[in-house]
């Protein structure tokens, strides 16, 4: 097994004060290295936070998850990371798919696993209206993508240091996930899915993204499209 | 001349002359500025020759040729200036990050 401190988990959080140390605190004690970029909470994350073994960035202002993500990657790279993770700060990740993601990506000798709460072995409570939502999002992908994936919009993704040094998110709010699978496309980098769990509760559903926040996603990537 | 025709072309030499004071810059830029205002005047004071235009460009009345070809310098300076916005958002993210990360790493030491 690889060692976990050369692993480094990206946790992008904007207000989420009231699941974020327990999230954080469950992948530190795995022994990665946690990378929080906090962008710019208005809540008392930062306090929340404190005393934590971990790297605490924080935006002075609101950029968008995208860009949080970019901020994680460019910091982790700095330290030298062997491989990078991408993990959802309001607990909906189990942390054990972590390890589960890095197997894959070592043993298929792939630069990138993306996790799918719809391969066989995955378990999420989805609702059906999210379920087909997230379909359409599948196509569109592929479509702008030329990548097929089973799941479109997923926080949890493991690369290498082959993806972070191709890929670079400047899409700062959500069409990122878009992005990661044009880039991915676009640098003919290898990738891989990996089962995972997705728990949906009554605070990821109402921290969420809402069904309408879909049109906006959409908007962004035909934007994308256009001003390349 | 009618109220329409003074209206405008008042208008298109204070457009003129505000521009050259924020430009002011080189002899083209000064050029361009009396070519733009010198035809546009010409075209507000004898808007027949528009319609002469139009009828060559195939549409027929000029002030419909004029309507037709604003919307398209319209649309691309909307297109101009996103694509500026855009790129601006860029630099400004890329500063954020920057001392975002230099922070970070100054608390760390």
């Amino acid at each position: 097994m690889e060692i976990a401190q050369d692993i480094f988990v990206i946790i992008p959080c904007f207000n989420e004060a009231a699941v974020i140390r327990q999230t954080v605190e469950a992948v530190h004690s795995e022994g990665y290295s946690v990378v929080v970029v906090d962008d710019a909470s208005t809540d008392l994350t930062t306090q929340v936070l404190s005393g934590l073994p971990v790297y605490y960035i924080k935006h002075p202002i609101n950029l968008g998850q995208g860009a949080a993500i970019q901020t994680g990657i460019d910091f982790a790279k700095e330290k030298g990371a062997r491989f990078f993770v991408t993990f959802d700060a309001d607990g909906q990740h189990e942390v054990k798919d972590i390890a589960q993601m890095i197997k894959v990506l070592i043993d298929k000798e792939v630069d990138i696993v993306f996790g799918s709460r719809f391969l066989p072995g995955a378990m999420t409570n989805i609702t059906p209206s999210r379920n087909l939502l997230l379909n359409a999002g599948r196509y569109l992908n592929y479509f702008v993508s030329g990548i097929l994936l089973s799941d479109a919009h997923n926080g949890i993704r493991v690369f290498n240091r082959r993806t972070a040094e191709n890929i670079r998110i400047r899409e700062n709010r959500m069409a990122h996930a878009t992005e990661f699978q044009i880039s991915v496309a676009r640098n003919q980098l290898k990738y891989a899915e990996c089962p995972v769990h997705i728990y949906y509760n009554a605070y990821s559903i109402k921290k969420g993204q809402r069904g309408l926040a879909s049109i906006k996603i959409l908007f962004e990537i035909i934007l994308y499209k256009i001003f390349r | 001349m009618s109220l329409i025709q003074i209206v405008l072309t008042v208008f298109i030499l204070l457009i003129a002359v505000y521009m050259y004071r924020r430009l002011r810059t080189t002899i083209i830029d000064l050029l361009l500025i009396l070519v733009f205002a010198v035809v546009g005047v010409f075209f507000v004071i004898f808007p027949d020759t528009t319609t002469e235009i139009a009828h060559f460009a195939g549409v027929n009345r000029g002030a419909d040729m004029i309507f037709y070809l604003a919307i398209l310098f319209l649309l691309f300076l909307v297109i101009k200036l996103y694509a500026r916005l855009r790129r601006l958002e860029q630099h400004f993210t890329e500063w954020v990050r920057k001392k975002s990360i230099e922070e970070m790493v100054k608390k760390e030491d």
